[in-house]
């Protein structure tokens, strides 16, 4: 019996001894990693947030980044820029005019443009999905609450997220037309494509309801246009309601109507204003974070920010004195037509853009300078850079021009013409005092590619008003069917057929598809 | 001298000893009253030697005598003992291992010399099970107990070589030479899916056995973790050991037996014990062997003006105009003979390689009692590459003391101190491929002087590497017994490695500027186990056990590196202190480490009346690398055995001395959920106003969802000696599946990620292992013959994949390595053998032109790249039926798991000689012959500086006609066209069935007397050789030297042949 008891006491020892031992070990075997950043010991703090933030907005100027991006997808499509003969590396700056020929498998492909400008990368999305998937992660932290936040900053970071998101497929329904469309945090099953209307209608949707969390402005001055504001996002579903207008024309009006109410807020609010047209005012648009900016991917030396020679649309626009060293900066790289640059600044019309933004302006060769982006000139000496500007997206005078074009589709020809006047005021230009009608709806049009030029809009405002058809507006119209066929799109690499049997590649530029 | 371990092991476990009952218990105090009391029945003092069958004497034997039967004394480190007992008493003699031996005294006799049987039943063996010993009869998992004596006469860096066919279902390859360095380990069978690295390096993930030395568990895969070339600084803890110093190696293979060791212990267990202390008077012994490493023949190449005759040849036999002809003459080494320069027949390959003499030196001293004794066993062992810079040098301290006062307490402690020096040469791991690129250097270039022809000799021999580690391993158990059958020991030990690596490469080996690399490494690991052991006998006939155990531990590993270039001059070699100019990168490496772990267990075993036999055993293990939510993995298992010779109906088979059988299920579980798979990794990138971005790393989508990879194994085991022992049979059969396998599944570029890691991968291996042991000659005989066959089939079949692979999932080789592009697929297809190779498949050589077929439909012949096939060309199956030969071609093909693998052992002994014969087996695998390949590729250019081999051996096309195996070699211009030669068809796939003869052994026992007289206790000499032939239809130079993917691998380092001589002597 003695034996039997000790027995029993050790047994109890024992299986104290264990427990104590066992609720020990969960503390025990915690190692919080120090050598890496798991996804558990994330998005704890502000900061943490912050920082993530930070890495989408930088992922998606990667994206821009990768080459003379925002002159290929926006601008250069139309056909109005040519080499410079005698500029530097003239061969390969011609891939100009073979966009300007919609020949986008040559300017890919072919040397010695494809080696120079790398435009296969525009062709591969998966950096945007990047972006994408970031957002939906970050997302769904935020809903699954982060306690560090206060219940604003959780509502403003969801607001961004969102934005960053939107913005996302916004920008690559304009490049590729129908996208894969998903909001789940780490998808991974491969998706079709999704019709780009019903994806912009998604994200309208998506985005709507996050307007109101967020601020026109911050306290910090320093996220002004560089950060998603209040301002960020009506200008986004402004344009995405345009965008739909032009292709769901049988609800046109309803998105109008939308684009109107958004521009009313906008101009309401006061946040932001048109600054002056002199060398100082544009100066601080270009430089970014001013209260024109309404979004923009804000880059400076200050931070040293890695931007890439090709990137900025300007780079192809500037010689000495705007780029140094003089020697090899005697012609810009590229010019426009003089017929286009009269068309748009008829000589017999004043305006101060004329005289801000260009030198040189009817040039036809490497004299001319888009001086427009040239106004923060690198600052020291003889280093081969180029200024220092922000990349603008979205502007205050572009949705007051897209508020005029809502309006002018709307009837509202009235408040139309008081809006582009706000813009013609600032550029001290005459009064509009056209007809009505088309003629209105033409000179908002026009007044967009004058006051946005450069900026990486005209070519998708030619798509979406089916403007881009008539060689009244473009040097290299499409036809109907080219349109249908969606040849405004870009190629999509190849490799989004790998793992994903549901996947269809735009089918203009595949063999026998018509596409160059 | 397996007696060592079996004569403690009693005293060691207290369970063990409660088990035992009586005479144990007797046995135990016969040490507490030892050499006290006897003087008490002094009435004839008689004393006496014991020997064993070979005239050994025995230490530790136990002597009883009396009425009750009282044990009185136990043999000294002689083999003496000398005790006082009434005249005419019956003394009997006991020893774990031994067959007991009783001896009755004539009168007046005082004098005895026994000699003591070895009990060859193998019943009384002990076996370890959870860091306990038990009873081998009792025992229900699946092992095999190896004997330090058979591994200590053929001198290894690597002492896991030498278990290489004797284990039925340890499939060892020793596929490298290179010196400290590890073949390929699998217990049953593959295990994973997971193929790293490209081309001829494709390697599997290894799934190598853990190893438990001494009590602690280590990772043998350390120093393999980044492959072949990147094989990373560091030493195999395996080559740490001097073979000298151990006592048994025992092999886990059954989950039963390896549930209790958890997680790690999904690739089975090996346990390595050390020798321990043992006589009563201090006793030195000294091992030296001094042996010749010879590498194997070398490749023949044609030399000087043959080679250069031959190639002048080639071009004019196959130029296709002018223009090659015209290249001739622009080719001056080929057409300038008379230059001194391009003059000359170097035999490059020689450069290499070498023959080597090498030596080993080892001294144990061990001494002292049951109650305190010590080992020490220093050692020395060096060996030097057949490849000319490479080489490796161990020197080791092992220390040990047992002290145990009484029965209750007992202390040990041991400190195990090893230092590898490891000379890689040029610094790339075990493949060494510099070598033969250097090798393969054209005769006509000049040998080394001071002008070097050719970097790669420069890089491989003028490089300075130095790779040591260091380790220290200081271990220390304390055990105390509180109530019979009660027993808490505590383990702990605190190993600390240190290795560094440093490298100095000349400039002219490195684009004419020198290199320096320094690895510096530090890793410790603390282990600290706690077990209570009780065992108990109720009534007569129900004996249970329990073994509950608690196992912590924490490994800290930071690893870096320093890489500077540039420094003035090969005189020079640093420090260079840091500049951004010579700095090269480097930093802390991302094996860094921070781990601890957690584990329990509990096994519990009944037997009634040793007959039948119930163990249940279950295991939780954690660990901080398993995430938060999941934290413990679940290891259960279950064995029974029945123990049928004891069966009453069975009395009367005679011939039938014990058979036994086993079952046993249990399940082993590896959890995959680090945290960097289950929450995503975040990286510090991308930089946006002014604010450091911080983002996920796309390469892997996290999964939250990965299931731990689960092993099942059933296991069924029959066991019978027959006929006095003279036959031993084991035979098991095993179903062992493999489930949730980690698979590597690649995503569309739209989710942006790279891979989902997902575990809906799975495969069985199922098989039959057999050991057959007979020892036909009576034991009383001066012959001992005793010869073992042992073998294993195993078959592995591939169960699972992702749902939306469709059963098939093929991994095509990319055209990305920096070696020559060995293009050879491997194609995974549920079920069949999990990982098959995926080539065209070859049938010959067309014998003419009108051999090609034609297109019906076009009229165009069979073609590749639009160039038809004409005579001389490769057949090359057009599966598809296209007439175009391209990547919808290739057929699943062969695969390089063996399936069956085994080995033989001889042992003879005739008075003082012995001869030991062990051969190894290996049959049906595919393996590719790459080494051919790469032979016949030389041919390709004969403009290029490369030699040129004989092809006057092959069957090949030659001439219209030629019913040929290999495809015409000699036109170069074709054969950059159509590729003949190319890596991915069946002409290299070979059988790569073996039969090698390990090693033999000649050993001779000088006679006690006479050595004795020169003062010296025991002599024993021998010669042995390693490696001594492979017998096999396989064209390339060695079956053996392939990776585990079942290619040749012979262009990297060569298993040399060993010659040793060698000798014991005990002082």
């Amino acid at each position: 019996m003695r034996m039997l008891n000790k027995v029993k006491v050790s047994k109890i020892g024992l299986l104290i001894v264990l427990i104590i031992t066992a609720s020990a070990c969960k503390d025990y075997l915690n190692v919080q990693p120090l050598d890496r950043l798991t996804g558990n010991n994330f998005y704890q703090t502000k900061e943490d947030v912050e920082a993530n933030i930070s890495n989408m907005y930088s992922t998606f100027f990667d994206k821009i980044n990768e080459s003379w991006v925002i002159g290929a997808i926006g601008e250069a499509r139309t056909g109005e820029i040519v080499a410079s003969p005698g500029g530097n590396s003239y061969n390969e700056r011609r891939v100009v005019e073979v966009l300007g020929r919609n020949q986008l498998l040559t300017a890919i492909n072919n040397a010695p443009y494809a080696g120079f400008y790398n435009y296969y990368r525009i062709t591969d999305w998966s950096g945007y999905y990047r972006v994408i998937q970031s957002a939906n992660i970050l997302i769904d932290k935020l809903n699954e609450g982060i306690a560090a936040l206060s219940t604003s900053d959780t509502q403003r970071y969801l607001a961004e997220a969102t934005f960053i998101r939107c913005f996302t497929y916004f920008w690559m329904v304009r490049l590729y037309g129908d996208v894969v469309y998903y909001t789940a945090p780490y998808q991974a099953d491969p998706l079709p494509r999704e019709d780009m209307v019903s994806v912009l209608n998604k994200c309208i949707a998506d985005l709507e309801p996050h307007k109101d969390n967020m601020p026109w402005v911050f306290p910090d001055a320093a996220q002004r246009g560089a950060r998603a504001s209040k301002g960020s996002i009506v200008a986004l579903l402004m344009h995405m309601n345009m965008w739909n207008a032009g292709f769901d024309p049988s609800r046109a009006t309803a998105y109008y109507q939308k684009v109107t109410a958004l521009g009313q807020e906008l101009v309401n609010s006061g946040a932001y204003r048109l600054l002056n047209m002199d060398d100082d005012g544009w100066a601080a648009v270009t430089k970014g974070r001013s209260e024109e900016s309404l979004f923009e991917f804000y880059r400076s030396i200050n931070y040293g920010d890695n931007v890439s020679n090709l990137a900025p649309f300007g780079d192809h626009f500037l010689r000495w004195p705007y780029k140094f060293p003089r020697f090899n900066n005697q012609l810009s790289h590229c010019y426009y037509l003089s017929t286009y640059m009269q068309k748009l600044f008829p000589a017999s019309d004043a305006d101060k853009r004329k005289d801000i933004w260009f030198e040189d302006m009817l040039a036809d060769n490497g004299q001319f300078v888009a001086r427009k982006f040239g106004l923060n000139v690198y600052a020291s000496g003889n280093e081969d850079e180029n200024p220092d500007n922000t990349f603008l997206i979205f502007r205050y005078a572009d949705a007051i021009l897209l508020w005029a074009e809502a309006l002018a589709n709307l009837g509202n020809e009235g408040q139309a013409i008081e809006a582009v006047n706000m813009i013609r005021a600032r550029a001290g230009a005459s009064s509009y005092a056209g007809m009505s009608g088309t003629a209105l709806k033409d000179a908002i049009f026009m007044e967009r590619n004058r006051e946005l030029f450069g900026e990486g809009h005209r070519y998708f405002d030619l798509i979406r008003t089916r403007r881009i058809m008539s060689s009244t507006w473009l040097a290299w119209p499409l036809n109907q069917d080219q349109f249908t066929r969606r040849a405004w799109t870009w190629p999509v690499s190849t490799n989004a057929l790998v793992n994903n049997p549901y996947m269809v590649l735009n089918e203009y530029w595949l063999p026998g598809g018509g596409g160059n | 001298m397996k007696s060592f371990t079996h004569y403690l092991i009693p005293y060691i476990v207290a369970g063990r000893a409660l088990l035992a009952a009586k005479q144990t218990f007797l046995t135990v105090t016969l040490f507490l009253v030892n050499g006290l009391f006897y003087q008490l029945y002094a009435q004839t003092i008689v004393s006496g030697v014991v020997y064993d069958q070979k005239k050994i004497t025995i230490p530790g034997v136990t002597v009883i005598a009396g009425n009750p039967p009282k044990p009185l004394a136990s043999t000294n480190g002689r083999g003496e003992f000398r005790i006082s007992v009434p005249d005419g008493s019956t003394l009997v003699f006991k020893f774990m291992g031994y067959i007991e031996k009783r001896v009755t005294l004539k009168p007046g006799q005082t004098t005895v010399s026994v000699v003591m049987e070895e009990d060859q039943s193998n019943l009384e063996e002990v076996v370890v099970r959870g860091f306990v010993s038990r009873s081998k009869q009792l025992s229900t998992g699946s092992s095999v107990t190896i004997s330090g004596d058979e591994v200590k006469d053929v001198p290894v860096a690597n002492v896991e070589q030498l278990l290489q066919g004797k284990v039925p279902g340890l499939n060892i390859q020793v596929n490298t030479g290179a010196p400290g360095f590890r073949g390929s380990t699998q217990i049953r069978g593959l295990s994973t899916l997971t193929v790293s690295g490209s081309g001829n390096e494709s390697f599997l993930q290894p799934t190598s056995p853990l190893y438990v030395i001494d009590g602690v568990p280590l990772d043998a895969d350390g120093a393999s973790e980044f492959g072949f070339q990147q094989q990373g600084p560091g030493v195999s803890p395996l080559s740490m050991i001097p073979q000298e110093d151990i006592a048994s190696i025992e092999i886990l293979k059954d989950a039963q037996a390896t549930s209790l060791y958890g997680s790690m212990a999904a690739y089975g267990v090996i346990i390595i014990t050390t020798k321990r202390g043992n006589s009563e008077i201090p006793r030195v012994r000294y091992t030296n062997n001094t042996f010749m490493k010879a590498p194997p023949a070398l490749r023949a190449t044609l030399g000087g003006n043959l080679e250069r005759q031959l190639k002048i040849q080639q071009i004019l036999a196959n130029a296709r105009g002018e223009i090659n002809l015209d290249d001739l003459i622009k080719t001056p080494f080929l057409s300038d003979s008379l230059n001194a320069y391009y003059n000359n027949s170097t035999d490059w390959q020689s450069l290499y390689y070498r023959t080597t003499y090498n030596q080993s030196h080892n001294i144990a001293i061990d001494g002292g009692n049951p109650t305190f004794n010590y080992k020490a066993n220093l050692g020395y062992f060096t060996e030097k590459g057949v490849i000319r810079n490479t080489g490796f040098d161990r020197y080791s301290a092992n220390l040990r003391m047992e002290y145990a006062p009484n029965e209750k307490f007992k202390f040990t402690g041991q400190i195990n101190a090893q230092i590898g020096k490891q000379n890689k040469g040029d610094g790339a791991g075990l493949l060494q491929t510099g070598v033969s690129d250097g090798g393969a250097t054209s005769t006509l270039m000049p040998g080394p002087s001071f002008y070097q022809a050719n970097a790669d000799y420069v890089g491989s021999l003028r490089t300075k590497n130095n790779n040591d580690v260091r380790v220290i391993r200081p271990v220390a158990e304390v055990s105390y017994s509180i109530f019979p059958g009660f027993r808490a020991t505590t383990f702990f030990s605190y190993e600390f490695k240190s290795s560094n690596e440093d490298t100095f490469t000349p400039a002219a080996a490195n684009n004419q500027f020198a290199k320096v690399y320094a690895f510096n490494g530090r890793e410790s690991n603390l282990y600290s186990r706690t077990n209570l052991t009780y065992a108990k006998t109720f009534g007569d006939d129900h004996n249970i056990f329990i073994n509950a155990f608690n196992e912590v531990r924490k490994g800290d590993r930071q690893n870096s590196i320093t890489r500077q270039e540039r420094t003035p001059n090969d005189q020079f070699q640093g420090p260079l202190g840091f500049d951004g100019y010579y700095s090269r990168g480097g930093g802390i490496l991302t094996n860094f480490l921070d781990e601890r772990a957690v584990s329990f267990a509990l096994a519990t075993s009944y037997d009634y009346q040793k007959k039948y036999v119930v163990d249940l055993s279950y295991r939780l293990d954690g660990s901080s690398g398993n995430g938060f939510d999941n934290l413990y993995s679940r290891n259960p298992a279950i064995g029974l055995r029945w123990n049928f010779d004891k069966e009453e109906f069975l009395d009367n088979w005679d011939w039938l001395n014990m058979g036994a059988l086993r079952l046993s299920w249990g399940i082993n579980v590896i959890p995959n959920g680090t945290l960097e798979r289950i929450y995503g990794k975040y990286d510090i990138t991308g930089n946006y106003n002014g604010q450091q971005g911080i983002g996920l790393n796309f390469d892997q989508i996290p999964n939250p969802n990965l299931k731990p990879t689960t092993t099942t194994q059933y296991n069924a085991g029959l066991d019978f000696s027959l006929f006095n022992n003279k036959v031993d049979v084991i035979y098991d059969t095993y179903y062992k599946k493999v489930d949730n396998l980690l698979f590597e599944e690649n995503l569309s570029n739209t989710v942006a990620f790279g891979k989902l890691i997902s575990n809906d991968a799975g495969i069985v291996n199922y098989g039959h292992e057999l050991s057959f042991t007979i020892r036909p000659l009576s034991p009383s005989s001066p012959f001992n013959l005793m010869v073992t066959v042992n073998g294993a089939y195993n078959r592995d079949v591939l169960l699972k994949l992702p749902a939306h692979y469709g059963g098939q999932f093929i991994r095509f080789e990319t055209n990305s390595g920096n070696r020559e592009t060995y293009l050879q697929h491997n194609v995974f297809r549920v079920g069949t053998p999990s990982l098959s190779n995926y080539l065209l498949i070859n049938e010959g050589v067309y014998a003419t032109d009108d051999d090609v077929p034609i297109n019906p439909a076009t009229g165009l012949r069979y073609s590749v790249n639009g160039v038809p096939f004409r005579a001389g060309d490769p057949i090359i199956k057009d599966l598809n039926g296209d007439y175009v030969l391209d990547a919808n071609d290739y057929a699943r093909t062969g695969n390089a798991s063996p399936l069956f693998t085994g080995g033989l052992a001889t042992n003879i002994t005739y008075k003082g000689f012995g001869l030991n014969i062990n051969a190894s087996f290996t049959a049906k695998r595919t393996i590719l012959n790459n080494a051919l390949a790469d032979r016949f590729n030389l041919m390709k250019d004969p403009f290029g500086l490369k030699a040129v081999i004989p092809l006057d051996e092959f069957n090949m096309w030659r001439q219209p006609g030629d019913v040929a195996k290999y495809p015409y070699a000699y036109d170069y211009s074709r054969i950059e066209i159509i590729n003949p030669y190319r890596y991915d068809q069946t002409l290299w796939a070979e059988d790569g069935s073996y039969l090698k003869i390990n090693n033999v052994v000649l050993s001779y026992m000088f006679d006690k007397k006479l050595v004795r007289s020169w003062g010296i206790n025991n002599l024993r000499v021998y010669i042995s050789m390693d490696n001594v032939y492979t017998f096999s239809g396989y064209s390339g130079p060695n079956p053996e030297n392939v990776t585990t993917m079942g290619r040749d691998i012979s262009e990297g380092y060569p298993v040399p042949r060993t010659y040793n001589i060698g000798c014991n002597l005990e002082f």
